[in-house]
């Protein structure tokens, strides 16, 4: 009994550390001034306005940053995860000389592994060249290459599960490879390439480094480089920082509830199917 | 039962060149934007602009022998590391430990759990900013209501107290992350051990240093291996939190690479930077690996 009270607290302090900050957050993108800066801090019991949420989304341009955002992030998923899924599928379901399958597999996995900054510097040059800087087309470009090691990684594994009699009696009923792949295999994986596809959204809608580097314009600006750009300037405004954090936050939430499921399978890249 | 030719024959050269075909877009991309940067970053980085044009040279790694912001800025992105690593391991760990088993309402605190570690890492630095801030933060304001004196309190501006912080910030973020997939370790594991380390009369600490932890192992480095390549790489929340400040107290080596690249325009040296980073995570990754290959082969 007393366990169990014990580990009850437990769970709720846990709970409670993961949540209260983002619900201060949440508190002051919805309070006025004189709420925000008030001692002792008001948690509870504020006038709520949404003044904030207008002036970041309706005067000032936050609006066109969340449109790049999620233009970017639905484009470059799009690409990353039929490349990617074309390429695992290869991977799992042939055999090639030399162990190439194996061998592909691990190297598209180690670009996965760089650190960002690694590839940002001469990837800002290389834009630079192609005069591409500012425009939502390199960051689509730079997004797709920097999930399809993920996509092919999860997927991997989801076609590893499908049983290879499946196929074949497609294949012996006269379907082409393709064929197979597309009427029979990837319905069956399909959780799975959903739970990829809400992945890849979510890195490409929170990605920071790479959008900081290649869009220094309103033109290809994305959400994350608007609020920073923002928070580091001397006079800060809480209340339209906040109600553009907490616009950020809401389809990531959403998504990640949907599919909490396969989340720390991908957040593994494979590796744990917890 | 009749089977169609085309299984029992050999496959024709289409079939031969499909699985190539289905690779090939994404090794194109992969060539493209992971391998021709990395080859470019090499050349960059052995070149300097000279008056008489371009020059190959070493100058750019041998600047990073005498580079003290540099060597203060790997030291802070080591020990920033280790620390968070230790407090995210230990947390994540005594949790899985102490939850594993049926929970009431275990949707529900998944899907709570979830939350710091999905967030925008932009907006997790606005998060703490404003909790953080020491004249209106929600911690101080606390603080200050149960009676400590938070005049010395400045958080982003001390330079340990900074430090401190961004610490935090990582251990608020990713110790769920660590926890669940230690939860997910724990719960793969079969009762047999357990009941035989009970029969044969084990304390329970015989029992977690010689059944739970090794089970347990491949789990734990995976979930190592993976905050360990995330926290050296550490760029995005502490750019918003402190930008490194104040003075050089929280510089990590991204945000230096970033800061000679895009503020001082020093492609060369920042590119002759960032192999030493790729260096070291690579070395770390292949560590990490290869204890992880052993404890396969144990099995």
């Amino acid at each position: 009994m007393r366990k169990g009270i014990f580990k009850t607290g437990l769970l709720v302090l846990a709970l409670l550390a993961a949540l209260t900050p983002v619900y201060w957050m949440i508190t002051i993108s919805l309070k006025i001034e004189v709420d925000q800066f008030a001692y002792p801090p008001k948690w509870f019991w504020f006038t709520p306005t949404l003044r904030h949420y207008y002036d970041a989304f309706v005067t000032r341009s936050f609006g066109h940053y969340l449109l790049t955002s999620a233009i970017v992030a639905v484009v470059s998923t799009a690409c990353a995860l039929v490349i990617g899924t074309l390429a695992a599928y290869a991977l799992t379901r042939f055999r090639l000389p030399y162990n190439l399958d194996r061998k592909l597999s691990l190297w598209i996995l180690s670009t996965r592994m760089f650190p960002a900054i690694v590839t940002a510097v001469p990837l800002f040059l290389m834009m630079r060249d192609l005069r591409l800087l500012n425009t939502k087309a390199s960051l689509i470009v730079v997004y797709t290459a920097f999930n399809l090691p993920f996509v092919v990684w999860m997927m991997r594994g989801f076609f590893a599960e499908v049983p290879r009699d499946l196929e074949e009696a497609a294949l012996v009923d006269g379907d082409s490879r393709l064929g197979a792949l597309v009427r029979v295999v990837l319905p069956l994986v399909s959780p799975g390439l959903a739970a990829t596809a809400v992945f890849c959204l979510i890195v490409s809608w929170n990605e920071f480094l790479f959008a900081l580097v290649l869009t220094q314009t309103d033109a290809a600006m994305t959400l994350p480089v608007g609020i920073a750009g923002r928070v580091t300037q001397y006079e800060i405004k809480w209340g339209v920082m906040s109600a553009a954090g907490a616009v950020a936050m809401i389809p990531i939430l959403i998504f990640a509830l949907a599919m909490q499921r396969y989340l720390v399978r991908g957040l593994s890249l494979g590796a744990v199917k917890g | 039962m009749p089977r169609s030719r085309r299984f029992f024959n050999a496959p024709n050269r289409r079939e031969l060149l499909l699985p190539y075909l289905l690779v090939a877009p994404a090794l194109a991309v992969l060539l493209a934007l992971s391998i021709y940067p990395l080859l470019y970053s090499i050349t960059i980085s052995l070149q300097q602009e000279t008056a008489s044009g371009i020059v190959w040279t070493l100058a750019h790694f041998k600047r990073l022998l005498t580079d003290n912001f540099f060597r203060t800025a790997m030291v802070h992105t080591f020990v920033y590391a280790v620390a968070a690593l230790t407090c995210e391991f230990l947390i994540g760990l005594v949790l899985a430990l102490l939850l594993n088993q049926q929970i009431r309402g275990r949707g529900l605190f998944r899907a709570s759990l979830l939350v710091p570690m999905m967030l925008p890492t932009v907006v997790v630095g606005v998060v703490w900013r404003l909790l953080l801030n020491p004249n209106f933060g929600a911690i101080n304001g606390t603080l200050k209501q149960l009676g400590v004196n938070t005049e010395g309190l400045t958080w982003t501006a001390s330079p340990r107290l900074a430090f401190v912080a961004v610490v935090a910030v990582d251990v608020w973020q990713w110790t769920p992350f660590v926890f669940l997939v230690l939860l997910a370790g724990l719960q793969a594991i079969p009762q047999e051990p357990y009941e035989a380390a009970l029969i044969d009369g084990s304390s329970r600490w015989q029992t977690f240093r010689h059944v739970t932890l090794p089970l347990l192992k491949p789990a734990i480095l995976i979930v190592l291996l993976l905050r360990t390549m995330d926290l050296l790489r550490v760029f995005d929340q502490i750019f918003i939190l402190t930008e490194g400040g104040p003075g050089f107290a929280t510089e990590m080596i991204s945000l230096y690479i970033y800061r000679t690249a895009f503020r001082f325009s020093d492609f060369g040296y920042a590119a002759a930077m960032s192999f030493v980073l790729l260096a070291v995570t690579n070395f770390v990754s292949v560590v990490y690996l290869k204890l992880l290959q052993d404890e396969k082969r144990d099995f």
